[in-house]
């Protein structure tokens, strides 16, 4: 019982002097944690915040006010807007996104974005108010368990509870957010810890490496050089590469590996726009909707050199039917990646880039061109049986014309930014893409509702380029109140609503693999036009195949931010399509 | 199904034990026991984790998940032939005056168990050793009447020659306990 009592004396006595802290701040530099934190963001090189305030990060968003000389920061309208607009912002700038948010509902908004950005890798630093720390378990106002809400999709999280831990902890998010394979960190800001004054003086120092995390980046020499044996005697080696190959920026070396090597490539969907499409070594996209010879030549490969992917099931179709004839090389920069879906022969840990730039001297110069001419074999016959009837003008307008025409008017130079589904693999399969980073989209995750903040944000971190957004009419109404981010933002990117009243790729399921059973996909849609109108922000719809090239020229020629529906075909399909649980082989064309 | 051990070597911070089982939960691995505990060095913890599994490609690919998480140091994935291990367990039992007296020299010489407690009407004996092991002395002492049984989860050591700890990164100086 002493002791008991013992304690709460000492309790009440750290409580008193906490409240001295705040009353007599000593000299400039002693900081409060809020101040703090908006210093270390300076520190990073953040020019940006996305965020929304809220009662616990309220303090926070106070010492925001004294930086807006320095930080920039774009208030979105719904959390989850802030997460994606962050992501959006992380894949053209390469820089980390930074989102700002208060507690409870306003982190549990931030989820999915954050799973989002596990699954494709995108660096985010996601800072969370939290309530008191003396508050913290007692079901206080807006208190969630922000931590053990996010452990399962973020890289790292850490509850900061007192303003001393801010520089040391931000080093530390902004290192592991960014180092490795990158990823979201998630930082559970205590008011108390925001309100608080450092005891010490503030002093930032970046982390370049911790004891218990320090990725490999050069890989070792013995895996260089037996994956170079492997590619060096291969008949017919094939590349697939991903989304790694434009986070390490390996674009030039890739270039120059598939000159001097002169094997086909492939892309994932993420991987899109790390080749230019004209490459003579550029065959296609990989996957359930990517192209047919890329997809059934991988059953003919002997070498397959994996580069920055890590065989997600949307690319193999059925795992245990996958290049199962082939001795596989997987250069990636995660350990755990290596051996899960497809056993490597010579796995090589590291970065792309890294590994590309090793392995360029230990590979012979070769020509490949027999083998990299049947696929284009292949591209034939999807010439004839898909894209001529994809983009042949006749009946209602169809999404690839609309993909296809911006691509030229654009020539292929645009950053393309994608929602979730049909409208997603067309403007995969149908823009020409010439520059990197040019299609941002939600791959791993499928996030409906991703497009319309992560455009805003894409056009933050990139703008000089053109931004443009291809939209469904479902997808749009997911995050429909970001026109008021847009608008207010003045951030001028253009948004087209591919507009086929359906949630069209459940509805194109429900036709090929539920017997036409419609359940639940046709929408009753707004008029799109007018609701942005009332955002502020100017558009026009195009029905009429006539008035698409004058359209997409409207929407391009704004400086301001555009709405362009086009209405299309109701009940377009997505072909080619690899249905799902099947072998990429069975890639079915009609 | 094969029983492995999995050994993991982390910084002592908060929420970390949330952060590794939520692993085994993702992947529908049940733990069968786990122990958590300070190392030989300070700042390090390290858990004894075991596990049934009938695919031990599965069970390596769930350590290199371990390993991700960014305050792992190290892990350690064995099978039972690889360690040394044992558990510890307690055993109430009830002694009221006039029943048949424990057989004290049956327990510490053919069981390897000790009493550690005597209380007014029942005794706590320990007994250290494997689950088989354990198993028997329960099926022995049960006859008399178990009040309470508790056993703790595996603790495990490596039988190669190296400690575990000269496997974490070099970074970690965590300074030794006398």
């Amino acid at each position: 019982m002493g002791n008991y009592m013992t304690m709460v004396a000492a309790q009440e006595a750290a409580a008193i002097e906490e409240v001295k802290y705040d009353a007599t701040p000593e000299g400039p530099r002693f900081l409060s944690g809020a101040q703090a934190l908006m210093e270390s963001l300076i520190a990073e090189g953040t020019e940006v915040i996305f965020g929304y305030p809220g009662g616990a990060i309220m303090p926070t968003y106070d010492a925001l006010f004294d930086y807006t000389d320095r930080l920039d920061h774009i208030l979105v309208r719904h959390e989850q807007g802030a997460g994606h607009a962050a992501q959006g912002y992380a894949r053209t700038s390469g820089k980390p996104g930074v989102c700002l948010v208060t507690s409870g509902p306003g982190g549990t908004n931030l989820v999915t974005p954050i799973a989002d950005a596990i699954i494709d890798c995108t660096p985010l630093v996601c800072i969370i108010g939290q309530v008191k720390s003396t508050l913290l378990g007692t079901d206080a106002f807006q208190e969630t368990d922000i931590i053990g809400v996010t452990t399962p999709v973020c890289k790292w999280n850490y509850q900061i509870t007192h303003p001393d831990e801010v520089p040391e902890v931000m080093a530390k998010a902004f290192y592991i957010a960014t180092s490795g394979k990158p990823g979201p960190v998630v930082i559970d800001f205590t008011r108390d810890a925001q309100v608080g004054m450092m005891d010490k003086p503030y002093q930032y120092k970046k982390i370049e490496g911790l004891a218990s995390y320090k990725p490999r980046i050069v890989p070792k020499d013995e895996h260089v050089q037996k994956a170079a044996e492997l590619i060096n005697n291969a008949k017919k080696p094939y590349i697939l590469f991903g989304h790694g190959v434009l986070i390490s920026g390996a674009m030039e070396e890739l270039k120059a590996f598939v000159e001097k090597t002169d094997i086909p490539c492939a892309s994932t969907l993420l991987g899109l726009s790390a080749m230019p499409i004209d490459h003579p070594n550029y065959v296609g996209w990989l996957g359930m909707h990517g192209n047919y010879g890329p997809n059934v030549l991988t059953d003919q490969a002997d070498v397959i050199i994996a580069i920055g992917m890590r065989f997600d099931d949307r690319v193999t179709g059925d795992a245990t039917k996958y290049i199962r004839q082939a001795r596989v090389v997987h250069i990636e920069i995660d350990p755990s990646e290596i051996d899960k879906i497809i056993k490597a022969e010579a796995p090589v840990v590291g970065d792309a880039k890294e590994a590309l730039r090793k392995l360029l001297p230990l590979v012979k110069s070769n020509n490949h061109s027999t083998w990299r001419n049947e696929f284009k074999k292949f591209d034939v016959i999807e010439e004839q049986k898909v894209t001529r009837r994809e983009l042949k003008e006749e009946g209602e307008i169809k999404m690839a014309e609309v993909v296809n025409m911006l691509s030229q008017k654009t020539n292929g130079e645009a950053c393309i930014i994608a929602d979730v589904g049909q409208h997603q693999m067309i403007a995969a399969r149908y823009y020409q893409f010439k520059k990197p980073h040019s299609y941002i989209a939600s791959g791993g995750l499928g996030t409906m509702g991703f497009a319309i903040p992560a455009a805003f944000g894409a056009k933050k971190g990139a703008p000089d380029r053109e931004v443009v957004a291809f939209i469904g009419d479902g997808c749009f109404q997911m995050t429909i109140q970001e026109l008021g981010t847009i608008a207010q933002s003045g951030l001028a990117v253009k948004l087209i609503i591919l507009n086929n009243n359906y949630l069209g790729m459940v509805r194109q399921w429900q036709q090929l693999f539920f017997e036409k059973r419609y359940s639940f996909v046709e929408l009753k849609n707004p008029d799109f036009v007018t609701i942005a109108k009332g955002f502020g922000i100017t558009g026009h719809t195009c029905s009429e195949r006539d008035n698409l090239s004058d359209s997409l020229d409207a929407l391009l020629k704004s400086d301001k931010p555009y709405l362009l529906e086009v209405i299309v075909e109701k009940e377009e399909n997505v072909f080619p399509m690899v249905p799902a649980g099947a072998s990429v082989v069975d890639i079915r064309l009609d | 199904m094969t029983t492995y051990t999995i050994c993991i070597f982390t910084e002592n911070t908060f929420g970390l034990l949330n952060k590794i089982t939520i692993l085994f939960t993702r992947r529908r691995v049940n733990i069968e026991s786990l122990t958590v505990s300070e190392t030989e060095r300070k700042g390090v913890s390290r858990y004894t984790i075991t596990i049934k599994h009938d695919k031990r490609e599965e069970v390596e690919k769930l350590v290199r998940q371990i390993r991700k998480v960014v305050e792992v140091l190290a892990v350690f994935g064995y099978l039972d032939d690889e360690v040394v291990y044992n558990e510890i367990a307690l055993f109430k039992i009830a002694t009221p005056i006039g029943t048949r007296p424990i057989d004290i020299e049956t327990i510490n010489k053919v069981y390897k168990a000790w009493v550690v407690y005597w209380g007014l009407d029942y005794v706590v004996i320990e007994k250290a050793g494997n689950e088989a092991e354990i198993m028997d002395f329960f099926r022995y002492i049960k006859p008399y009447g178990i009040l309470e049984f508790v056993k703790s989860g595996r603790v495990a050591v490596g039988k190669t020659p190296q400690g575990l700890v000269e496997y974490l990164p070099q970074e970690v100086h965590g300074e030794y306990y006398a």
